[in-house]
């Protein structure tokens, strides 16, 4: 394991933001911190880095790792162009090579807008530029708070591809944290958490298989004897419709197979993240 | 180091209207000074020969002594703007390490401090120059120089001990007010140290920057006091007491005295502040060792 967290926990006076979480993260791969705001993810990840101590608990590297972040507010100079921005950064490290800034603005695309004060950038383009900051030192483990919060859906996604891309290519263990559920989808690893605990983890699938109900939505001319004739209890009933909450497909291929004359029309929608997460955190706001 | 002195530098000098208002600053109570009180001190000092030019170079001093500590704390404000805004810990995560980090904010303001002090030298000579015809001297000139890099050493390093106990930019801003509202009186700026009851003048006493301004009026008056009291040693004595141009402890204060005393607050400063970053910073590398 490159990174290991032990019981670790954080409290702020009577308030405990994270409570005993245990994490095994291994090299190479994509670690989604998922919760809803509040739940403790900055928390965590601020003890990851070391930048927070925790009240108790350990974290283990398997070696001193070079780490890269990208913050969750920008910590670059809003009066300074990208270009000094990101060789300041880089005179601040040993064995950066002098070509490494240069190097970097081609391959995150950002040669377009390297003379221009990063007080002056779209949010997506200054997202591009903080992960090119955090990816001076060629970390091994690149940790990322809230990457694509408040960012059009196009730009989420090509962050999300270049996140991805990265991770792929240069052999990066990526953490992030996020409270976009379809991001977590395609991370190796979803760690769930809320109220400082860590509420389920694995993958995206398991946790939608073990926490996300499918959902059967059935039209009928009869709705009437169609419920007397299925076993379960509807979650829903209308004039001429009848939604069911089912473990698995083959339920519903059961109910379906054995009540096809009466069946005018269906809709099979498997249990998505946001199921999972609505059932495991509640549907209160914070 | 040298990125992050870069950096400072850049951050302060491309606010064209934060550079603006931190010369204004400084400059305001030099003029509210010209407009309100020099005729009134012209007036009675009427029986002395060349009191314009002694006054003149009188206020250089004083004015240059305040823009030292003034100036100097603004740009330590970077300091805490970092610290708040979450920059520090972006920048803890690089290879340059606390201390010097916290040493390149100490250098960039002691920067600032010297190229204020001397664009503020320039315009108050320039004045001056123009309306009295203030001349002067070369070896003047070369120590006054001299001093700017030294008093804005020893302001930073005063004024970094006080903002290391700050942690909003708001409360720094306030504090700014104050201690720039005060320290025209402290170093004995706008009331000559002799005029002031004993208990103000031990507080004159005990601040830094009135070293400096007497430094500053040796250097800038020492011709013109020389012409204007030849002859009349002690009545010269009398009136570098009165205007603090030499400090008085059990004697009045030479320049070596001057000097070396600046140089023990530095040392004592310097010891101080560093002294309690380095704690902080070993208190953090043992909770880095437990993992």
């Amino acid at each position: 394991m490159l990174l290991e967290a032990h019981h670790l926990t954080k409290t702020f006076g009577e308030h405990i933001a994270v409570n005993a979480v245990d994490l095994q993260i291994e090299k190479g791969s994509f670690t989604a911190l998922l919760g809803p705001n509040g739940a403790g993810k900055s928390t965590t990840m601020n003890m990851l880095i070391g930048l927070l101590q925790p009240t108790a608990g350990q974290v283990t590297y398997d070696h001193t790792p070079k780490l890269g972040v990208v913050f969750q507010g920008s910590v670059l100079d809003d009066i300074l162009t990208v270009r000094e921005n990101l060789q300041i950064r880089a005179g601040q490290y040993r064995h950066v090579p002098a070509d490494r800034v240069t190097v970097l603005s081609q391959q995150l695309g950002l040669t377009a807008f390297m003379a221009q004060r990063y007080g002056t950038l779209s949010g997506g383009q200054r997202r591009r530029v903080d992960i090119a900051r955090a990816l001076i030192n060629e970390p091994d483990i690149l940790f990322l708070d809230e990457p694509t919060t408040g960012l059009d859906i196009q730009t989420r996604l090509a962050i999300w591809t270049l996140i991805q891309r990265l991770q792929r290519e240069k052999q990066l263990t990526v953490i992030l944290t996020t409270h976009y559920l379809d991001e977590a989808d395609s991370a190796d690893n979803v760690i769930v958490i809320d109220h400082g605990r860590i509420l389920a983890q694995g993958t995206a699938a398991d946790i939608k298989t073990r926490y996300a109900a499918d959902r059967l939505t059935l039209t009928s001319p009869d709705v009437a004897q169609l419920a007397a004739r299925v076993a379960r209890q509807p979650i829903r009933r209308t004039a001429n419709q009848l939604v069911f909450s089912l473990p698995t497909m083959q339920a519903a291929l059961d109910i379906l197979t054995a009540n096809r004359p009466l069946i005018s029309n269906f809709e099979f929608r498997p249990g998505t993240m946001d199921d999972a997460f609505l059932a495991l955190t509640g549907k209160e706001m914070r | 180091m040298l990125a992050m002195i870069k950096r400072n530098l850049l951050l302060y000098f491309r606010d064209h209207s934060g550079v603006f208002f931190s010369l204004l600053g400084a400059l305001i109570s030099f003029v509210l000074y010209l407009v309100f009180l020099k005729q009134n001190m012209l007036t009675s000092w009427h029986q002395m020969p060349d009191a314009k030019p002694l006054l003149d170079t009188w206020l250089i001093g004083g004015t240059l002594a305040i823009t030292s500590i003034t100036t100097t704390l603004t740009s330590l404000a970077l300091m805490v703007t970092d610290k708040e805004k979450h920059i520090a810990d972006d920048l803890t995560l690089t290879d340059a390490g606390p201390l010097r980090l916290f040493t390149s904010y100490l250098i960039s303001a002691a920067v600032i401090g010297t190229l204020t002090q001397l664009a503020m030298f320039g315009i108050m000579w320039g004045g001056f120059y123009l309306t009295d015809g203030l001349t002067l001297s070369g070896t003047a000139v070369l120590n006054t120089l001299g001093l700017m890099v030294t008093s804005s050493l020893l302001a930073v390093v005063v004024n970094a001990a006080i903002v290391q106990g700050i942690h909003t930019v708001d409360s720094l801003g306030k504090l700014g007010t104050i201690i720039g509202t005060a320290a025209g009186f402290l170093v004995g700026k706008y009331i000559p140290i002799g005029a002031l009851p004993s208990f103000a003048q031990s507080m004159v006493k005990f601040i830094p920057g009135s070293y400096v301004a007497a430094l500053y009026r040796q250097f800038l008056m020492d011709d013109k006091l020389k012409s204007a009291f030849a002859g009349h040693l002690a009545t010269r004595h009398t009136f570098e007491r009165l205007m603090g141009i030499r400090l008085n402890w059990s004697t009045l204060l030479t320049q070596q005295e001057t000097y070396l005393i600046m140089g023990l607050i530095f040392s004592g400063t310097v010891a101080l502040v560093f002294g309690l970053k380095w704690l902080q910073i070993q208190r953090r590398r043992q909770y880095l060792r437990e993992r």
